[in-house]
């Protein structure tokens, strides 16, 4: 079931194509990372998902109809580059943006109750922004992006400014939104979180779509048929391979040795897996997939 | 269901709140007052009581002068210096020397203590008064009761009527009129520039701290840019009235409280005041029939002149108001923005140049200011105490009406790309791009 459905978006800037016939969808209940180079056309797909500004052709598909103004009830955006208002106070401030969302005063006054009591914030209420740290402010901005309960979120660069502690508190909410039932687009640099919590990813460049698909099927797609396998005893000195298989990198730990294997055209990990069985006691074995920053450097270069 | 009521609450009562607005809100009117009342007062402390000793090398003034309740001129006689050492002693307050010989129209004043300025006006007066006699008798051999006779029934005095197409006559003092007129139009002007500058500053800081981009996710630019320009509006409006209601009760107050011949003055000061663009008609207020034309002053078209100060403020602080959002849009700080802010400030700032040294509400030229919009909130309000045929009132409302359209649709395009352009300093051309787009 798909809950976006870009189709064909172009949209040019004097001269400057930033989106070209760009189609891609975004399946419900995932997190999709959106990744790109600077410059890509991210943020422009960002502002025409979030109804800011209107594709030049090609159209949105949101929840099987066309994207309108009125969805953007449904729809929670967190910025990159964060503001709020600086002398407002931070309840006021939240309600006012929920009630530009389309909630009810009373309805956004109860849920941010809701949203400070789960982070131990409840002393802020009257506080104005401008004396929160950043952090806080941070803390702030994704209150008021999940607020209104909406389906879909945007996050564009959601980890930037944040302490470990407080990113691994938004790693988390970000998966129990999902849980509960959002999709959520993922827009960052950060190809670590990417390869954590994303389901799926499209990468564009250039206003084109590059790559798109299941997390580790666009991995797999670029795997150098690399294995990685430990086995135990450090007083085996010398080791046989099968045939078809390369060592690349031999490494003691503690008591096992790590060793890095390249196969070649014919062979197949079976038979690694069969020999070194016989001969040794594996205590691990895995295919070694490309990282995600791989996969990007290698498709935007 | 529109979103802008809400834009509208939070522009309002973010504004009202803040300290700075009660802070204007208050100090503007007392610096009004003040700029009336201390002049007032500082005339009314000058006319303290004076004692001169009077000293004539010819002898001829001696028991000439007139004394006044506030000026006593007496003759003790005596050497010019002796009187002067009395005169430090507290004796008298100054020694007039009337000089001798073919010098018998000059005088020194000598004084200690500095006495009211308006005092050697007094004493030149009561001199050229004097000479005029003497000439009169010695010269010319003129009885000088006839004179008074004649110079009693050549006097004339002119009223000022206006008269319009239904028959209906009102007294027109035209001084006053200039006056109202001349405050009218620097009173638009001032709130018009600063309600207008307040819109875009904010919409400046709203694009630089980048929470425009959540908020424009959830409404329409153009929604949220009335609901700003709105907001501010009715900001104007309370804080304008708050101020007219405090300098009300201010002077209200202040008649109540002082004596009598202090509100005496204040209201020979005000008139003064009003007469002195023309400076003409200093006659009339010396020959005190002042008094009976401020009559005129209550059949002034009060009703009218209210009204189109609250319709042309309005349609002149929209029509910058959305303009300078507009502009305000296109750049990311104040000083970027000032390149667009001048040339569209130009038209109020000729205006008000235009109704402060043109003498003439009637004016070709400021006929014309009248009608152009863009200049004619501040040059309209200007004509109205003199009274403007309707056909012109009409017309020019209209014209800043459709006018108010217009800078409203263009700024409304400007805003919508200019709010999410950031890094580029923006020209003309490319606003120009921008409003055909």
């Amino acid at each position: 079931m798909k809950l976006i459905d870009v189709q064909k978006v172009t949209k040019k800037f004097s001269g400057n194509t930033a989106l070209d016939e760009l189609s891609f969808s975004i399946p419900q209940g995932c997190i999709f990372g959106l990744l790109g180079p600077n410059g890509a056309g991210k943020s422009t797909l960002i502002r025409i998902l979030t109804h800011i500004t209107m594709p030049d052709s090609g159209q949105v598909i949101f929840q099987g109809h066309p994207l309108q103004a009125s969805d953007v009830a449904n729809i929670g955006y967190l910025p990159e580059e964060r503001g709020l208002y600086k002398k407002m106070k931070v309840s006021e401030q939240v309600i006012y943006l929920a009630r530009l969302r389309g909630m009810s005063k009373d309805e956004a006054t109860v849920k941010l109750q809701h949203w400070f009591e789960k982070f131990e914030i409840s002393s802020w209420w009257n506080r104005r922004v401008e004396e929160l740290s950043k952090g806080m402010q941070q803390k702030i901005q994704f209150i008021v992006t999940v607020v209104h309960h909406p389906d879909f979120l945007i996050f564009d660069e959601p980890f930037s400014g944040f302490d470990p502690i407080n990113a691994e508190t938004l790693k988390k909410e970000i998966i129990q939104l999902k849980q509960e039932g959002a999709t959520i687009i993922l827009s960052t640099h950060n190809m670590a979180s990417v390869e954590e919590i994303c389901d799926e990813i499209a990468l564009i460049n250039h206003g084109k779509l590059v790559l798109n698909g299941e997390i580790n099927e666009v991995r797999r797609r670029f795997k150098r048929n690399q294995f990685h396998i430990q086995i135990e005893g450090t007083q085996v000195t010398d080791i046989s391979l099968p045939d078809g298989f390369d060592l690349i990198k031999k490494q003691i730990r503690g008591t096992d040795v790590s060793l890095t294997l390249q196969q070649q055209d014919g062979a197949t990990s079976k038979q690694l897996l069969q020999y070194f069985n016989d001969k040794y006691t594996i205590t691990s074995f895995n295919e070694i997939l490309p990282s995600m920053n791989d996969v990007f450097i290698q498709n935007v270069k | 269901m529109s979103k802008i009521p809400i834009i509208i609450a939070r522009e309002f009562s973010s504004r009202v709140k803040k300290k700075s607005f009660i802070i204007t809100t208050i100090l503007l009117p007392l610096v009004m007052v003040a700029m009336i009342v201390i002049p007032v007062y500082v005339m009314s402390q000058q006319d303290k009581e004076c004692t001169i000793y009077v000293l004539d090398d010819n002898d001829y003034f001696i028991n000439r002068f007139t004394n006044t309740d506030k000026l006593h001129f007496e003759y003790p006689g005596g050497e010019l210096e002796s009187l002067k050492q009395r005169c430090v002693r507290g004796e008298c307050d100054a020694v007039l020397h009337i000089l001798g010989g073919s010098q018998s129209n000059q005088a020194n004043l000598f004084f200690e203590e500095e006495p009211p300025l308006s005092l050697k006006g007094k004493v030149e007066e009561q001199m050229d008064k004097i000479i005029f006699d003497k000439t009169l008798t010695d010269s010319f051999h003129i009885d000088l009761q006839k004179y008074e006779i004649i110079k009693q029934t050549s006097q004339s005095s002119v009223a000022t009527i206006q008269i319009d197409a239904d028959g209906k006559e009102r007294a027109s003092l035209m001084e006053l009129n200039r006056f109202v007129g001349i405050i009218c139009g620097v009173l638009i002007y001032f709130f018009v520039f600063m309600y207008a500058n307040q819109v875009m500053r904010s919409a400046i800081e709203e694009k630089s701290n980048r929470i425009i981009e959540i908020i424009i996710s959830s409404v329409k630019p153009f929604e949220f840019m009335m609901g700003k320009i709105v907001g501010v509006a009715l900001v104007g409006i309370l804080q304008f009235a708050l101020q007219i209601g405090i300098v009300f009760v201010l002077l209200v107050g202040i008649q109540f409280c002082l004596p009598s011949s202090f509100t005496e003055t204040t209201v020979t000061a005000s008139e003064v005041a009003t007469t002195a663009p023309g400076a003409a008609d200093t006659m009339a207020i010396q020959n005190s029939t002042l008094f009976s034309d401020i009559s005129s002053y209550y059949s002034f078209p009060f009703t009218t002149l209210i009204i189109c100060f609250f319709v042309y403020f309005l349609l002149g602080y929209l029509i910058y108001a959305s303009l300078y959002a507009g502009l305000g849009s296109a750049t990311d700080n104040e000083t970027d923005s000032n390149q667009f802010v001048l040339p569209i400030s130009l038209p109020l700032i000729f205006t008000i140049m235009a109704i402060t040294m043109e003498s003439s509400p009637q004016s070709g030229l400021i006929r014309c200011l009248s009608i152009i919009p863009f200049t004619s909130p501040i040059a309209m309000l200007y004509r109205i105490p003199s009274g403007v045929p309707v056909w012109e009132l009409a017309l020019s409302l209209i014209l800043l009406f459709s006018t108010f359209l217009l800078c409203v649709w263009i700024s409304a395009k400007i805003y919508r790309v200019g709010l999410l352009m950031y890094g580029k300093k923006v020209t003309w051309k490319e606003l120009w791009r921008w409003i055909r787009m």
